[in-house]
Order: C-alpha cells, then structure tokens, then sequence
C-alpha cells in the first residue's frame, strides 16, 4: 500500500487570480509556498487555456521543483486551487490527489455558501456573484479550519 | 543498436550460388530493401500498426553463428526472423533426385530455430511460366512438386519468382515481397508473443514469497527488465515506437511498483558512484555499457533509471517530442534526486547538485541539438517548450541555491532556503562511508565552490537563461520569482542598489492580483535594502513604504513572510514615515490607502454662540502603532454640489478606533453626504475620494454607499433669502430682492455670489442697497461691511432676462468674518428656488368709438347717426397663470407724467375693492382714453396691485398668531411654529378656500396638533381666524406690477351703417311710427361710410386712402339689390354713401347685412412693396334689427273632412 502524499501548502486562488486562501503546513517555508501558488497560476492558465480545454476539474501535476510536486485544479466556477505535495520517488497515484482536491471543493464550496461573506462586499453590482474578491483572510476563518482538517486527516492517514 | 535491422537469412544450392543469375539475383532483391508498408496486425494488441519501413539484412544462413549456447537475453531482432531457400530448378526429375534432399536438409536446419520462419523461392525464367504446363505434362511442375513436399500446414510458403537476369519490371516481386513481409510478420508476431509470455511469468513469479527472496528476486527483477527493455529495443528496431515506449513505460512502472511495495535495498546498491557520473550526459544511452551490467546483474539503480530515461528519450526524440523529454527529465531529476540525498553521506561531497545541476543544463543542451533535425516547433508548443526548458534551468538554479547555502556563499535565509530539502527519512540501511578520493566532476560547480565571484556569476548566468526561456513561454509568474531571487542575490552580494531597484519594481506585478503576501515581502526587502544604502528617504522611500503599510493593513493576520516581528517593524516604519514627510519640499497627495478608515456618524450639534457645525466621525487606525496627524479634512457635498470642509488639527490617533469632533464655520444646513477625507501627516496627504471607487472603496467607509448627515439649522445664524421685489415693472431689468438676516452676527465683512442656471447673469455692480449699511459692488460679487447683528440687508441685484423660466435656483454662496472673530472665515452655501413667473397674465382689447356729430351739408335724416371716432376703449384682462388665486386690489392705467399731449384716461369703478381672480374667471378691468389731438404716442402705464391669496392667509395668520401672543404675552419666537403648522394644515387642504373668499372665515379644526405648550395660543388663534374678515386693501402688503401699455395707431378707423329710408310718404312722421316693413318689400336703403384719420399720425393726416366696401351676402335673410361692392376714397372726416335696395326674404327680427371696409394698398412706387394701410371699422348698426312683418292677406286653406258612400 503507497503511502498517501504529504500535504505541504494548500492554495485557494479566486477567478481573478487572487489569492483567496494560501494554508501553509510548513513552518518558515511560507515564502516558497507563496511563490509555489502564484507561478502555479502560470501553469494553470497554459493548461487551460489551450486548443483542447480540459474536461476535468484536475488539472493534474503542473510541474515540480525543488521537493515539492504542484498539482492543480479548477472548479467549474474557475476558481483554482493548488496543493503542494512533497516529493516522493514512489508513484503518486491521481486518485489520492483528485479526492484532496475535492475535499478542499468541498471545503470552498461551503464555506462560500456562507451568506454573510458577501456582507462587507464592495460591490454592490449583482452581475458580480464572485464574492471572494476582498480577499480577506479574517472572513475566511472557516475554510482556513476546514483545510487544517483535511490536513490533519492526511496526517493521520499517513502515520 | 539504434542501426538494428530484422534478419533474414538466405540458403541455395551450391551449384545456383556459383552461377552468375545468383549475384544478379541477390542484387536485385537487395534493391527491393528496405521494405516499405508492412502492415502488422498483432495478436496481443488490439490496433493494426503499421511499420513505414524496416531495414532488413540479408545474409546467407551459413554466416551466422550457432547461438544456441548463450543464455542471454537478446532481442529479438538479433536472430534472423526468416530464412530463404532460393532454387532455380525447372526440371522435375532433377528436383526429385537431388534439390529436394536439399531443401530437406535446410527445412529442417531452420525449423529448429525457435520463432522463426521459412521460405522457398523458385526462380523460373519468365517466358517458361507463360506455357500452360499443366495441361501438356502429365504430371506437376516443380513448383507443385515443392509445395506439396513442404508446405505443412495452410501457409503457403512457397513462391516462384518469374525472373532471370535483365528483367526489370518490379511486378514480378510482388508475391515474393509480400511473402517475405508475411512471413517477417509472422515471425515476429510469434517472438513477441513468447516474449510477453515471458514477461508475465517472470511478474508472476515477483508476487512469490519465500526464504529466496532476496537474491531470487533481484535476479528475477533484474530478467524481468531486461526482457522488457529487450522488447522494447525489438520494437524500436521495427520503428514501432510508441510500442518501444509503452514497453518502457510499462517497464518503469514495474519497477516503481517494486520500488512501491518493497524496500529499496533488495535491489542492490542505490549508486555505485564512478568518477565522472556526476557530469555525464543524462540522456546519453551510450555513456556506460549499460547493456552488460544488466546482463551482469550489477547495475545500480542508479545507473538503470537513468539509463531507462536515457532511451525513453531516444524514443522520444524520434517521435519528435521535446516536452515530453524535458518534462521526464525534470520528474527524473527531482524525485532521484531527493532519493540520493538520502545517501547523501555517502556520495562524494556535492555530488548531488552537481548531479542534477549538470544533468539538467545537459537535457536542455541535448533537446537544444536534437531540435535541429525536428520539424521547426510553434505556437503553443514552442511555448510549452521553453516553459519546460526553463523549469530545468530553474531546477539546475536551485541547486546553485543549495550548494551556495552549503558552501556559504549565499546566506541561509530565504529565498536561498527554498530549494534545500529536509531529509526527514533515515536511510534504512547503514551508509556506506564516504570515498574520500571521490571527487564530483563538473567543472563549472568545482569552480563555482572555490570561487565566490564564479559562483555568483553562474548563479546569475543560469537565473537568466531561465527568466528568458519563461519569459519566451510567457510564464511571467515564473520570471517574476527568478528576477526576485537575483535581486536577493545582489543584495547580498552588496549591490544594493540593483537589489533596490529590483525590489521597488517587483511589488507592481503582484499588486494587481493583490497577492498581497509576495507584494509585502517585497516591499519589506526594498525598504530593508533602501536602510542599508541609507539613501535619503524621499518620496521614493515614502511610496515604498505606503506600499508596504498597504500590504501590511490589508493582509495582518496571514502569516507573514517577513522575518521582522511585524509589529514593531511597522511602528518603526511610521515613525520614519512622519520624519521623512517631514522632509518633503512639496506637498505629497497619496490616494486611498487602507491605513485609515473613517466612518461618518450621524452626530451633528451646531455650536450656540456661533455658526460653528460639530461633526463626529470614526476614525479606524488599522496601523499597531498611534499616529500623530496634523490636519484631518473632511468634505461634506450637498446638493447642487456646495461643499463643506470640517477639520480638526494635531491630533494623535490610536491604534484602532478613534472618535474625533470636527468642525465647519459654516451657517449651511441641509442634508450632506460625505465626498472626500484627506489626513495630513505633515507633508503627506492622504486622501479618499467616496466617489473614485474600485477597490479601495471600501478603505475610506466600511460601506459603500453614502451615507446622509443632516446639518441641523440654527435659527440664529447668518441667513439669506431671495424674493422677487414687491414693485414690478414689465419691460425694464427684472430684479431680484437679496435679503441678508446678519442673525446673532455682527458682521464685520460679508461678500456675496450668486449664481444662476446658464444664461441668467447677475449685474452686481448695478445692486442697488435698500437698507441701512455700506455695500461695495465688484464683477462677480458683493460686499457688504459692518452689520449689526439682528438685522437685515437688503440689497437688489439686477439680472438678466428669465422669462423663459418659470423659477430659477440661484446658489448663494456667502463668506463672512464677524466682529468677534475677525480671523475666521465662515460660510454660508445654499441655494434658494425663486419663482420668476408672475402670478397674472394681462390681455387687452382696443375699441375705437366715436362721439356722435353732427356735419353740416349732409342729408339731414341721417345727422342722428354720424360719428367721428375720437374715444378709445382699452378692456385688460387679468388672469392668473397658476392655480393660485389672485386678488387684486386695483389696477390704474396711468399717463406717462411728462407726456406732452395730455390724453384723458377714465377708470371705471370696481363693485369691490378688492377682486379675486381665479384660474377660470379672470377680472377685467375698461378704461377709456380720450385724446383730443389724435394718436398717443408716449405709452401708458398699468399699474395693477395684487397679491397671491396665499400671502394674504399668511399675512393674515401671522398677524392672528402675533395678536393671540400678545395677548397671552408669550414669547414670540414660538409663534413661528404655530404659524408653520397652520399654513402647513392649510397648505394640505383646499376645503377653506370657498368660504374664505366668501365671508373671509377661516377655520381651522381643533385637532390639529400643535404641541402641548402652544396649545392655549392656538385655540385663540384659532378664534381669530374664524371671525369674519371681508377682504381689505389695507390689511397686509400688496405687489405691484406695473406694464408699459401702447396706445395703438390706426390710419384710418371707419364706421359703416345701413341706413333704410322710409318711404317717402312717412318721412315726416316720427321714428316709432314709422311704417311697418313686411317681407318681401323692397326697401331702399343707404350705405354710408365715415372714415375719421383721428388715429392717424398727424402728417398723414391730409393723406388719401382708397378703400373698399363689401356688403355681407345674406342670402337668406336679405336680397340686395345695387352696388354691393365698390371703391371710394376717404379722407379725415368724410363720409361716402351708396344706395341699396334690400328685399326682407322672410319676417321676424332681422339684423342688416355687414358692411366690410377694407382699405387698398396705397399707390406707391413702383419698387415699393404696396403697404397696406391700418384701418378698423365699427359697424354702428351691429346691434340692430328689423322688425320685418309677414305679408299681409289671407290665406284658405280646405282641409277635405272626407265622405262617407252609402
């Protein structure tokens, strides 16, 4: 039985490329991390803007560097989220990421479904549903708890 | 290996061999090879393949070597795949004796040979195959005989071959192609199949458990991948490329599976470190045999992964795809790589990141050289594949960056901490010691260690090619991170005015998509940078820093990725923030930045000894640390955009929410919304617009949209009104009263702006002033000095014409110093509707009459009649243009007092003394003008005084209210808003107008709510008003209006009558016995016309007109007989007179025909456009009728009683 990938970083990025949520679980490498979700936005865009669009949500590995494996994922509402997995010579098989990746969806998919995230929105066009555009992490204390927990559930599943 | 060819083998007789036709022969089959088109359909896989061409080898059966002793795997292309037999034997009885034994022989030669397959051709000359044998001969040809001696099962394995030495058309190798192919097909499908077969026992046998577990299995393993990379070299050798990599993939992943499921030291040594390995050229298959130290079962994992990559390379080469390379290349490098540090120890020293390092560049060199021979990439794929290229160049960076860390030469802090891996995993086994001889070998890396200036130079060297390489795949995330890592490294290496500049410009790309966390740490790094130059902090300095605070406020609780503890960094910074704007040679304007955040309450007092406004607002400090402020600006809009500045100065502000009062010197009232905030940090100004919007809206209020702040309104405060004046007078410069209430205020200078919608201008200068006080009149404005306080202004300001206007907003702006506090500058801003449209509209009707004369020399039975007109009668018509009733008091028509020729006016007298005029009954008003010596040249003048029933009620309660107060001696001040709720209930209901204009009541209900204290006066009020109050002139002040009224002139005012004449025999008697007019006689009757030039001008007095008559047709009524129509000329006084004779048509009361009299174009010159003269004419007998009896007689008439027949 392969052992399950070690999560490193999560990143939730909104339709606008902003950062809506970067979760670290590595303490002191926040900046690499960072630099990891943004130059993954570069990857993404390639994937998805080719001749043939992708048909699924998972993007697959975007690319590798250093230790770290970067695969990403969009959701049909095109926000993307970029997980940072640490590298392992062994097979890392595409179902363990595709399942992270939907827990994460479904972590964003909830937490979005909040109603009063949109109340401090600044704007006040209905034709705008993205809510995460004040990206603030203050509102986001929900989703940032629900990705520790699958964090915290990908640790105890790799012991 | 890669010129590998499929085998196939040839056998003859020996006699055929010496022959000349056998060298012919092999030529010319030679020069059918390679073959073309093999089309394979494999057992084991579903799709048709199809091999384009395939190399083959012919060499003759004896040359090979009998391989049956060696146990190596080979591939299969190694061995023939199929043997020829050639025989040119065309006679049966020599087959049977002797070329049959030796087919024989061969046949059985061959068919030892596993996976192979045979094949007999029979060369014939080709005119011998175009005779029908088989019909002649008893028995079968040769080529009958042979395929009925060996053809063993359905296969036909027999062709003949119809050629001989010059024959030249390649029709005749079609079949024996086809054969070959067939048969090299076959073949190969067999081997294959065997091969598969084998591959899946050996898998089988990994799953085995046993005590032989180890060595059995690294043996086992070890075949296993050998058959498959035989396989796959096979399938390379019949260009099947893709199959050649499926093998390896499948290879690969059999042996990740391992890797997977067992531990990696049942394989043997990870790394059998050689000299040299760390430069080697990955991709190389050919660097090391690796072929033999597979076979020899002692190839280090190390040595296979690579030497797998090595060839799914070559693979991939052919199949022209560099992406794919470099895209396995990378998986390669890091995932190996990060295996190898796990025995890190016992590698040479850096062996590691010279391995990757050295490896990666050799990838992109040898993609680089292999691209030469590819088709020219584009578009997209060229794209990918410099994004690809510049991922491995960035791989090979950051083992610069770990090596540079090891060795010191960069310092361990990120971004250099970055790329180096924590090895959390202990080796399972224990470590083999480091050789110490062992040396790395690549020697820009051994450079790079030992010189620092080398290893910053390829440290740069390489970040480039990689920014370049991203930049061409338009990955411009990637290069921002790379340019971000040079400018860390030249901060380090001491420019630090690069790494500034770096720096600075970094934050602007990551700011857009507020990747506030990257934007922060660059920033923080530039300012850091910025200290250690200790550049002089100028504005530069200061947008960096804004920058920061920026990125600071927005983002406070994520992790940040600055290594200072935030808080005391950032109190730091805004204490130099201050120190440097104090600094600046210029005011330095910064818009909407988050640092503050101001809330608008609702809380507004007005000072009460002043005009002083208080504003409360929050303020939000989102910075930790307090700030000192020098200014705090806040502008309030209104409508019609008058805008109010409230400030506060020197203030500090906490950290976090800060309530401050502001003040306005202001008077205005009215609701507000805030438009702009700006804070002073000595020379920095921050600001906030409400209306610019984006993203920083939300940085000035929480809430987007605005929010209303009522400025209360102090009654005792400067106030102005605007008002038509009480006198106007039509047909001058309109004029406005502006009356200034100074209020508590002495004031000591007061200038005044008016300002009206587009195309009314105000002539201050020609402002008149009507009270007390000094007024200095400019342009563009009044000013007015030394006021007292309590009293009132007023000043008319002429302005041009608005009658196009039914009201005009004029915005009065007025800016004011009291005695008392001469240094402050107060304001006053609103704006006032003045309705410019006067209540009532005057129409006016002219009638000339004349006064009857007597003119001698005329017929004297129509003296009686004759007029001279010398009256006007002038009717106005005064209707009101709104729904508002009017009344008026009195309208005069005047005589301009210098008039030279005195004409004499007569009013006439009103019922009442006062007249309402209500939307639908206007009031009229005669009067008459008598002037003696003709036409009035200088205009009269109407002078109507008037006023709006509302002013009167409201005169009228006012002076009930003011009555009933003094009465209850009360204060008086209360009795505004008694008087407010009266008119209030008056102006919602119109029920009281009716009785109001009748009997002057008016009642107001009791249950009207004027509060508890007013009560008392109220019911008094109440009291008075519905006494009853006949409308007066005197009560209440009236306006007047007065309009300039032309006397009209008329050349000629004629006055027709029909006369009838009795008839001669009743001359005599008097009028009311004249004879009786029956219908049907004739009457003679006369036409007279006096025309009278009184209203002439006086030159034209003597003229002559021609005019003429036309009497109205009545076919009807009258029959008329004579000349109805004709000219005549008139001059002043005369009279022209034509006989009639009218036939009355029928009886009764019947009025005499019109006579029209219109004059004729006078007789100009001939150029001159002919003018018709003015004329009016009055038919004097318009109101006349005659009694016209029936006809006398009688009339029988027999009405038939009708007969009864019997």
């Amino acid at each position: 039985m392969p052992q399950p990938p070690r999560l490193n970083a999560v990143a939730l990025i909104s339709p606008q490329n902003h950062p809506i949520l970067i979760r670290t679980f590595q303490k002191g490498d926040e900046l690499k991390y960072h630099y990891v979700a943004h130059t993954s936005l570069d990857v993404i865009e390639e994937r998805t803007s080719g001749k043939t669009k992708p048909t699924e949500c998972y993007l697959g590995l975007l690319y590798v560097m250093d230790d770290v494996a970067a695969y990403g994922y969009i959701t049909p509402l095109k926000v993307k989220i970029v997980i940072a997995l640490a590298l392992t010579d062994s097979v890392v098989r595409d179902a363990d990421v595709v399942m992270i990746f939907k827990a994460l969806h479904m972590a964003f998919y909830e937490a979005v479904s909040n109603p009063f995230l949109k109340l401090d929105g600044v704007s006040e066009s209905t034709a705008d549903y993205s809510p995460y555009q004040a990206v603030g992490s203050v509102k986001w204390k929900r989703l940032r708890q629900a990705v520790d927990e699958i964090h915290r559930a990908l640790c105890a599943y790799a012991p | 290996m890669a010129n590998q060819r499929v085998v196939v083998t040839y056998a003859a007789a020996q006699s055929f061999q010496s022959s000349d036709n056998w060298i012919h022969f092999l030529a010319a089959l030679r020069s059918l090879l390679p073959l073309r088109n093999l089309h394979w359909k494999p057992t084991s896989r579903p799709n048709l393949r199809t091999v384009q061409e395939l190399d083959v080898s012919l060499v003759p059966l004896d040359s090979l070597r009998d391989e049956h002793t060696s146990q190596v795997p080979v591939t299969l292309l190694e061995k023939p795949l199929l043997n020829l037999y050639v025989l040119s034997c065309e006679d049966a009885e020599t087959y049977k004796t002797t070329v049959k034994k030796q087919i024989k022989d061969w046949q059985t030669s061959v068919n030892q040979r596993k996976n192979q397959e045979w094949l007999i051709i029979h060369v014939v000359r080709p005119d011998s195959k175009n005779v029908d044998r088989k019909f002649f001969s008893m028995k079968g040809s040769v080529l009958d005989k042979i395929k009925g001696d060996f053809n063993i099962d359905k296969r036909d394995r027999c062709v003949q071959l119809p050629w001989s030495t010059g024959e030249q058309s390649p029709a005749v190798w079609a079949d024996l192609i086809g054969k070959i192919k067939d048969g090299l097909l076959a073949a190969f499908d067999t081997a294959v199949l065997a091969r598969e077969e084998e591959v899946k026992r050996s898998e089988g046998q990994r799953h085995m458990p046993g005590w032989n577990f180890c060595t059995y299995f690294v043996l086992k393993v070890g075949c296993l991948c050998c058959i498959l990379a035989n396989l796959a070299s096979s399938f390379e050798g019949v260009n099947l490329f893709e199959d050649a990599l499926q093998q390896y993939n499948e290879l690969e992943a059999t042996f990740m599976n391992v890797l997977g499921e067992k531990n990696m030291s049942w394989f043997g040594n990870l790394i059998n470190p050689a000299p040299k390995d760390d430069s080697l050229p990955l991709l190389s298959p050919s660097k090391k045999s690796y072929r033999e130290l597979i076979l020899a079962n002692t190839i280090s994992i190390f040595d296979l992964r690579v030497y797998l990559l090595a060839r799914q390379s070559m693979l991939l080469n052919k199949m022209q795809q560099p992406i794919e390379i470099c895209r396995k290349a990378i998986l390669f490098l890091s995932t190996f790589g990060k295996r190898l540090r796990e025995v890190e120890m016992a590698l040479p020293e850096y062996f590691v990141e010279s391995w990757i390092f050295s490896s990666a560049l050799s990838v992109v060199d040898q993609c680089g050289a292999w691209a030469s021979s590819w088709l020219e990439l584009e578009g997209i794929a060229l794209a990918r594949y410099n994004a690809i290229k510049g991922e491995l160049l960035e791989l090979a960076k950051s083992q610069l960056d770990i090596l540079g860390v090891k060795v010191g030469h960069l310092p361990p802090k990120p971004p250099f901490l970055m790329a180096l891996q924590t090895v959390s995993t202990t080796p399972s086994s224990p470590l083999p010691e480091r050789n110490p001889s062992q040396r790395i070998s690549k020697y820009e890396i051994m450079l790079a260690i030992g010189d620092i200036e080398a290893f910053y130079d390829l440290y740069c060297t390489i970040s480039n090619r990689a920014i370049d390489a991203y930049v061409k795949a338009g990955r411009r995330k990637f290069a921002l991170k790379l340019h971000g890592c040079l400018a860390a490294l030249d901060n380090h290496r001491g420019r630090l005015s690069n790494a500034l500049a770096i720096f600075s410009s970094l934050p602007a790309h990551y700011a857009p998509h507020m990747w506030t966390s990257l934007e922060s740490f660059m920033l923080s790094r530039a300012i850091d940078t910025h200290a250690v130059l200790q550049k002089p902090r100028d504005q530069e300095w200061i947008h960096l820093l804004l920058g920061f605070l920026k990125t600071y406020v927005n983002e406070p609780t994520s992790e940040s990725l600055t290594s200072h503890d935030i808080n005391e960094y950032v109190t730091k910074l805004v204490t130099a923030l201050r120190e440097a704007s104090e600094k600046l040679d210029s005011d330095l304007p910064h818009l909407d930045h988050p640092i503050m955040a101001l809330e608008i309450t609702k809380d507004t007092r007005c000072s009460q000894d002043e005009d002083l406004v208080y504003l409360t607002v929050l303020i939000h400090n989102r910075l930790p640390c307090d700030v000192h402020v020098d200014k705090i600006g806040v502008v309030l809009v209104g409508e019609d955009t008058t805008r109010l500045k409230f400030t506060a100065e020197f203030t500090k502000l906490v950290s976090g929410r800060n309530y401050l009062v502001l003040t306005c010197p202001t008077s205005s009232h009215g609701t507000y919304v805030h438009e702009s905030v700006e804070i002073r940090i000595a020379r920095l100004h921050f600001q906030w617009n409400r209306k610019s919007g984006g993203g920083a809206g939300d940085a000035l209020t929480s809430r987007k949209h605005a929010i209303p702040v009522h400025l209360p309104r102090n009654p005792e405060s400067l106030d102005v009104q605007l008002c038509l004046p009480p006198n106007t007078a039509l047909g001058t410069t309109p004029k406005l009263h502006l009356t200034i209430s100074s209020g508590r205020n002495d004031l000591a200078t007061a200038s005044v702006r008016l300002s009206a919608p587009a195309g009314i201008t105000f002539a201050f200068v020609n402002s008149e002033l009507h009270s007390e006080g000094e007024i200095d009149t400019s342009e563009d404005g009044i000013s007015i000095f030394n006021v007292p306080s309590n009293s009132n202004v007023i000043i008319s300001v002429p302005h041009s014409d608005a009658t196009r206007f039914r009201a005009i907003k004029i915005d009065v702006s007025i800016t004011y110093k009291t005695v008392r506090d001469p240094a402050l500058e107060r304001t006053l801003r609103t704006s006032r509707i003045v309705t410019v449209a006067l209540p009532i509209a005057v129409n006016v009707e002219d009638f000339f009459r004349g006064e009857r004369q007597v003119i001698p020399g005329l017929d004297s039975s129509v003296k009686l009649r004759t007029m001279f007109v010398t009256r006007l009668f002038s009717r106005f018509t005064i209707s009101t243009t709104t729904q508002q009733h009017v009344r008026i008091s009195s309208a005069r028509l005047l005589s301009a007092p210098d008039a030279e020729q005195g004409a004499k006016i007569l009013g006439c007298h009103p019922s009442h003394s006062v007249m309402t005029a209500v939307p639908d009954r206007p009031v009229s008003y005669i009067f008459c003008i008598e002037s003696d010596r003709g036409p009035v040249s200088d205009p009269l003048k109407l002078v109507i005084s008037y006023r709006l029933l509302r002013e009167e009620v409201e005169a009228l309660v006012n002076k009930a209210v003011e009555d009933a107060l003094r009465q209850l001696s009360q204060e008086s001040d209360v009795g505004t808003k008694l008087v407010q709720a009266i008119i209030e209930y008056l102006e919602c209901d119109a029920s009281w107008v009716e009785l109001y204009n009748t009997t002057g009541e008016l009642i107001i209900p009791s249950s009207l709510d004027v509060g508890e204290e007013l009560e008392e006066a109220f019911s008094s009020v109440q009291k008075i008003l519905s006494q009853p109050n006949p409308p007066s002139p005197s009560l209440g002040p009236w306006r007047e209006m007065t309009i300039p009224v032309d006397v009209p002139k008329m050349n000629i005012v004629a006055d027709a009558w029909i006369a009838i004449q009795p008839p001669p025999q009743a001359e005599e008697l008097p009028r009311s016995q004249l004879p009786s007019i029956y219908a049907g006689q004739a009457l003679s009757a006369t036409v007279y016309i006096t025309a009278s030039l009184h209203w002439n001008d006086p030159e034209n007095k003597r003229q002559r007109y021609r005019m003429r008559y036309d009497v109205e047709e009545r076919t009807k009524d009258w029959l008329i007989c004579g000349r109805k129509r004709g000219d005549f000329l008139v001059q002043d006084k005369s009279t022209f007179s034509v006989c009639l004779t009218l036939i009355a048509l029928h009886h009764g009361h019947i009025e005499l025909p019109k006579v029209e009299v219109k004059p004729l174009p006078l007789d100009g010159e001939e150029d001159v456009p002919r003018v018709l003269p003015s004329s009016d004419t009055h038919q004097s007998h318009g109101a006349e009728t005659v009694l016209v009896l029936p006809r006398g007689g009688r009339s029988t008439f027999i009405v038939s009683m009708g007969t009864k027949r019997v």
